[in-house]
């Protein structure tokens, strides 16, 4: 008998390439920087590290694997982290117009940044009330909002307060800038909220890097599931799946994933709108290969946009500007060439 | 099968209720439409019956059972739900959506396996949208959406199907799709209800009909007896005009709608069911497996028959089965067997007193 191949499933090919992709994209950005390291360099200096041998200098070793290698991983994260959250609030919300920011979570990250650097923390306790006041800031999002549960409009209702905690905290993180002191503080808090991958190191990602993992792994294990989301309320319980439990786990995920970017490198906007839609673009709606696509795409996007930051010019250039810079000329290309798409 | 509304009463607002006391039951191989015009609840009737809203008093029931009782996933087996297809989603292709269909089968962490998608491809090409399956829902036409959508909810292999709305907004050829599709269904035995607000559609297709006012009343009976002259200048505020269209193939009660009321109060000839008569009805079956079906309903109408005649005649590759018969009994009575027999696909009758 003739064997139907499942729709939307990817294909060996598209599946290789993006687990290839981003590990490729990483070992040539590991090699980009104020001190360039070939890639034969970098092969012996691998190998020098099985081999527990000393096969290149211990400062090409160093900025390899204490420097560049915490920063890609970093950014790999989060690019992954954010456009899977992204994918699934658009689809969760059934609104092109959702990124990870939607129900105020990165606002209220912000915040809790700010206010660590008010408060003169050290880098783990700025990350630490960041990833607090994300969560906070989601929670009380779904107080406001779920309130009147079962009435039918439930998710435009939370999208709505979703804007308003946004705009809250917002506003707090002018307050607590207002009064931050002009000479450290204040630039401090700016430089900050644009967003910097700068201080990558292992400690800090052991604290930031699980509740992205976990966001993303338990997603892709959801990811046919997910197609469930764009439906009507009533279709999707009459589907006989739990929508509100699926619905409560993809927010918990993609909250998770999100309030952890922010905390460890700030506000990056646009990858979680940007790369989604440009999965949307070539892979269709179906989660089954839009999902995987964004986490891998998101990943290399990350990944290069950052090199470019660090490598373009002495001075570091904020992420976020360049993200939208590089993001949104591309993005209109993709667009007036396919036509557009439709969620 | 059985699926009952026993005296469900509704409203959104306090004090104001849209349903009193709606009761309706339904037996496996029935279609069964829910009439009214618009904004009389029609809707709200069904998301209450399915449980997206919770009765006031009165409760909706599956063989007995309370369906707040069943587990969700339980109940989605048996029950499938068509949306109206204005508030479905178009972000996936047509092969996509049949197949969620069967999530409600799938565990949460799974994906579909082999057999899923095999059973997707077979309800699709059974309704004939197998071609469809690689385009967007949101470039298909609506009547293949609403065939869309038909195929996804009986991709989860449900029992009791419930339609909203299958059929407005669609060309007279893809209404005729949708009813054909809704008849054969309800043949094979599964219970199938739809809200629509064309009475014809009713008296040419459903057995019963349940006929929903704006002030809240309902009635609820066989097509017939329930859609009337009467009946339809009540609820939906017209004159009408209720009668038979000949066609080659068959016999069709209508509706003409004919003014609204106050233009003119002419009172209704109202129809005496009650009168004994002898009739003479002429059965065609062109469908070898509806001849069963037609002989079981003659067998339960057996107090009517008093003399009976059945030839099976072939033309050419074609088989038709004739069946003469000679009736007594009351109006009602012989109006009901007709309309049952004729409701099956592939059968045609002719009655005459």
């Amino acid at each position: 008998m003739k064997r139907v191949r499942l729709q939307g499933r990817l294909s060996t090919g598209w599946c290789v390439g993006l687990i290839v992709l981003p590990v490729v994209t990483a070992f040539l950005a590991i090699g980009i920087g104020r001190i360039w390291i070939s890639p034969g360099e970098i092969v012996s200096s691998l190998r020098g590290l099985i081999r527990e041998i000393e096969t290149v200098s211990a400062q090409t070793n160093m900025v390899l694997w204490k420097i560049r290698l915490p920063r890609i991983l970093l950014a790999a994260l989060c690019g992954a982290g954010l456009s899977a959250a992204g994918c699934s609030y658009q689809s969760l919300f059934a609104n092109p117009l959702a990124t990870p920011d939607t129900l105020g979570v990165a606002s209220g990250a912000s915040f809790g940044a700010a206010l660590g650097i008010l408060m003169g923390l050290g880098l783990g306790g700025i990350q630490l009330t960041s990833l607090l006041f994300g969560i906070t800031a989601v929670a009380l999002t779904w107080l406001a909002g779920a309130g009147k549960a079962g009435s039918g409009k439930g998710m435009n209702t939370i999208v709505l307060s979703g804007i308003m905690i946004g705009s809250l905290f917002s506003a707090l993180v002018s307050l607590v800038k207002f009064t931050a002191d002009t000479e450290s503080e204040l630039p401090a808090i700016t430089y900050w909220l644009m967003g910097s991958l700068d201080s990558a190191n292992f400690k800090s990602l052991s604290l930031g890097a699980p509740p992205i993992l976990i966001g993303i792994v338990v997603l892709m294990l959801l990811r046919w599931r997910l197609n469930l989301l764009p439906l009507s309320d009533d279709e999707a319980r009459a589907s006989g799946v739990n929508i509100r439990a699926l619905r409560g786990v993809v927010i918990l995920c993609a909250t998770m994933m999100t309030a952890s970017c922010v905390s460890m490198c700030g506000q990056v906007g646009w990858v979680g709108l940007l790369v989604p839609h440009i999965c949307r673009m070539k892979f269709g709606n179906n989660h089954l290969s839009l999902l995987p696509a964004s986490v891998s795409l998101g990943a290399v996007f990350m990944i290069l946009v950052d090199t470019l930051a660090r490598s373009v010019s002495s001075v570091e250039i904020p992420v976020s500007i360049l993200t939208a810079i590089i993001g949104a000329p591309f993005f209109i290309l993709l667009m007036r060439k396919s036509g557009g798409w439709s969620l | 099968m059985k699926l009952t509304v026993e005296n469900g009463c509704f409203g959104y607002k306090k004090g104001e209720e849209l349903l009193k006391n709606v009761s309706l039951e339904a037996e496996s191989g029935e279609l069964v439409a829910i009439l009214g015009p618009n904004g009389a609840g029609k809707t709200t009737m069904l998301r209450c019956m399915m449980g997206f809203l919770k009765w006031r008093s009165g409760r909706s029931a599956i063989d007995g059972t309370d369906i707040r009782q069943i587990p969700a996933r339980k109940l989605w087996k048996t029950v499938a739900y068509v949306p109206q297809a204005k508030n479905a989603s178009s972000a996936f292709t047509a092969g996509e959506m049949v197949l969620l269909g069967r999530s409600g089968r799938l565990n949460a962490f799974a994906q579909p396996k082999q057999e899923d998608v095999e059973k997707a491809d077979e309800v699709m090409e059974r309704l004939g949208i197998l071609k469809l399956k690689e385009k967007k829902c949101s470039e298909i036409s609506g009547g293949e959406l609403q065939m869309v959508l038909i195929a996804r909810a009986l991709a989860s292999q449900p029992q009791i199907m419930i339609l909203d709305e299958p059929e407005s907004n669609l060309d007279f050829k893809n209404q005729l799709i949708v009813l054909e599709t809704l008849s054969g269904l309800a043949a094979e035995g599964m219970i199938c209800l739809f809200n629509t607000h064309y009475p014809a559609h009713a008296l040419q297709r459903a057995g019963k009909s349940f006929l929903l006012c704006k002030d809240g009343t309902s009635f609820f009976g066989p097509t017939r007896e329930i859609v009337t002259e009467e009946t339809i200048r009540m609820a939906f505020g017209v004159n009408a005009v209720i009668g038979d269209v000949e066609t080659p193939g068959n016999i069709l009660r209508s509706v003409l709608p004919v003014s609204l009321i106050g233009e003119s109060d002419a009172s209704p000839v109202s129809r005496n069911g009650e009168v004994s008569r002898i009739a003479a009805m002429t059965v065609l079956v062109r469908d070898y497996r509806m001849a069963e079906k037609v002989n079981g309903l003659l067998h339960e109408h057996a107090g009517l028959v008093i003399g009976r005649m059945g030839m099976p005649y072939r033309r050419g590759e074609e088989t038709v089965h004739i069946i003469n018969l000679a009736l007594d009994g009351s109006e009602r009575e012989i109006y009901a067997l007709s309309d049952a027999v004729g409701l099956l696909p592939g059968v045609s009758v002719k009655t005459t007193f």
